[in-house]
């Protein structure tokens, strides 16, 4: 058994080698169809991400009245806090609404000083886990008595999930697309390399190789041309990435080394799985007859 | 061959209810124009075709009924030449024939002289190291014979083996099957060299339009004076 995977592998490096063409045709196509796959699902990440923090920045902001008692509105914070579609609740009392403004906008100073008494209610602001939670937690917050407005934010938060989600399923259409075009390319550049060398499976079979002996060392072979080109791509995705990096900074995104390390596994297994994949169904096309 | 029908899926039927009994250590000319028949033939004996009606057995083995694992045991038997050689042009004579023993798991140390000593038998071995390239078409079909021979078959299968040569060239190469018929081997050749059949004066099975016309023993010639 041992000496038969040996004898796989030697023939496949040997076959791998002596069609010298054939194989870098071969490992070349791998190269930029693995690009393209991997270069897509970054790009897709960097979406996704950004969706995602775009999405965790929409708040239900409720405005307190200036009467409400401040344990009522501690009970609402803590009812809030115990509602399955909220994240996080943040409670802004009037002096630092106040202060806010004040830091915001230095060239009306004189105006809000002006005033007899501090004109700014206090507030919560409460993040959701998803955006469309938002008129259940926006009518929840309209009964309590102690509420005096709630911001309506409604039509703002509905456009941006349409496109979200526009966004998100167009993209994994795209991903599926690309997916399917770059399974058939490498699949079909592998069955032509297999072609190529008809001669040979013949001679082998009339020989006397059985199956596993003529298959063997060409799905090997396969595994050779995935595992090359899956590592010239993850050679070459590095650089890139780290070369485009720098002007994704300003994304609230980190799109870091951990987004690599999963591509490059992906990567791997798709390169040597379609390679695999792509000279057992070519060969198999010889044998059964 | 026991009243073996071969009809394709195309509809062409290649042989009609022919019998053919070849015996062990025979040497047999199969003739006849071409589309008689005499490629499958040889498709049936090597199973790459199936019969339609009848049954093909090889040494005592029916092979319709063989399982799809026990195919290549049975080539192993065969060695087998065709008109165009079918060498790897990329490997050299001793490659080549070497070739056919790596495939079926030979171990290397007897892969050498197996090779070593088919060479030798077909006198090429000053020529080992060249590509199929660097040699003459009566020195290629040597290579075959050498590649067919190397894992000691009981039965060699010659496809018009001399179509492509020179007379002078082609009665080179019978006389090498003649020595390799000589050593125990069963040869059977189709081809359509009326000259070279009746010179040697061997079984002639004459195949017409996927039926057996005529089927002269040796000793025929012997009577005919």
């Amino acid at each position: 058994m041992i000496a038969f995977i040996a004898f796989s592998f030697r023939r496949a490096w040997q076959g791998f080698r002596r069609n010298g063409l054939m194989s870098v045709a071969a490992t070349a196509t791998m190269v930029l169809m693995l690009v393209l796959l991997s270069s897509l699902m970054i790009l897709l990440t960097g979406l996704n991400a950004t969706l995602k923090s775009v999405e965790d920045e929409v708040q239900v902001v409720a405005y307190m009245r200036d009467s409400a008692p401040q344990s009522e509105i501690s009970d609402l914070q803590t009812s809030l806090r115990n509602m399955p579609q909220v994240t996080q609740v943040g409670y802004v009392s009037k002096d630092q609404a106040y202060n806010d403004f004040v830091t915001r906008h230095p060239d009306q100073v004189d105006v809000i000083k002006s005033l007899p008494n501090n004109p700014m209610p206090a507030s919560l602001r409460i993040n959701l886990r998803d955006p469309k939670d938002y008129v259940d937690v926006a009518a929840y917050l309209k009964n309590n008595p102690g509420v005096e407005r709630v911001l309506n934010i409604k039509q703002t938060v509905d456009q941006m999930v349409t496109v979200i989600n526009v966004l998100r399923v167009g993209g994994v259409v795209i991903l599926l697309v690309v997916g399917l075009i770059v399974l058939f390319i490498i699949v079909n550049t592998i069955r032509l390399a297999v072609v190529s060398r008809a001669d040979e499976i013949e001679i082998m079979r009339l020989v006397g190789a059985s199956d596993a002996f003529i298959r063997w060392p060409f799905v090997f072979e396969g595994a050779i041309v995935g595992l090359l080109g899956a590592l010239i791509t993850i050679g070459l995705l590095f650089p890139i990435t780290a070369l485009v990096s720098p002007y994704f900074k300003v994304l609230p995104v980190e799109a870091g080394l951990a987004v690599g390390q999963n591509i490059a596994l992906i990567v791997l297994g798709s390169g040597v799985g379609i390679g695999v994949v792509g000279s057992y169904l070519s060969v198999r096309s010889y044998l059964h007859r | 061959m026991q009243g073996v029908t071969k009809s394709y899926p195309n509809g062409r039927v290649a042989l009609r209810d022919v019998d053919l009994v070849i015996p062990e250590g025979d040497f047999v000319f199969l003739v006849g124009p071409s589309g008689a028949g005499k490629s499958t033939v040889i498709k049936l004996l090597i199973r790459d075709e199936l019969a339609t009606k009848g049954a093909v057995l090889l040494d005592g083995r029916d092979l319709g009924k063989l399982k799809r694992r026990d195919v290549p045991k049975i080539r192993r038997k065969i060695g087998i030449v065709f008109q165009d050689f079918k060498l790897l042009p990329n490997k050299s004579v001793r490659d080549n024939v070497a070739f056919a023993l790596e495939v079926i798991g030979t171990p290397r140390r007897e892969i050498t002289s197996a090779v070593d000593r088919a060479l030798r038998v077909v006198g090429l071995t000053g020529q080992a190291d060249q590509l199929p390239s660097q040699l003459s078409g009566g020195e290629q079909q040597r290579t075959a014979i050498a590649r067919a021979l190397v894992h000691n078959p009981r039965l060699f299968i010659a496809d018009e083996p001399t179509g492509n040569l020179d007379p002078l060239i082609s009665w080179e190469i019978i006389q090498l099957l003649l020595r390799i018929n000589e050593m125990g081997v069963t040869v059977l050749m189709a081809t359509h060299n009326a000259e070279v059949v009746t010179a040697v004066r061997k079984r002639v099975v004459a195949l017409e339009d996927g039926r057996i016309v005529r089927d002269q023993v040796a000793a025929a010639y012997e009577r005919e004076g």
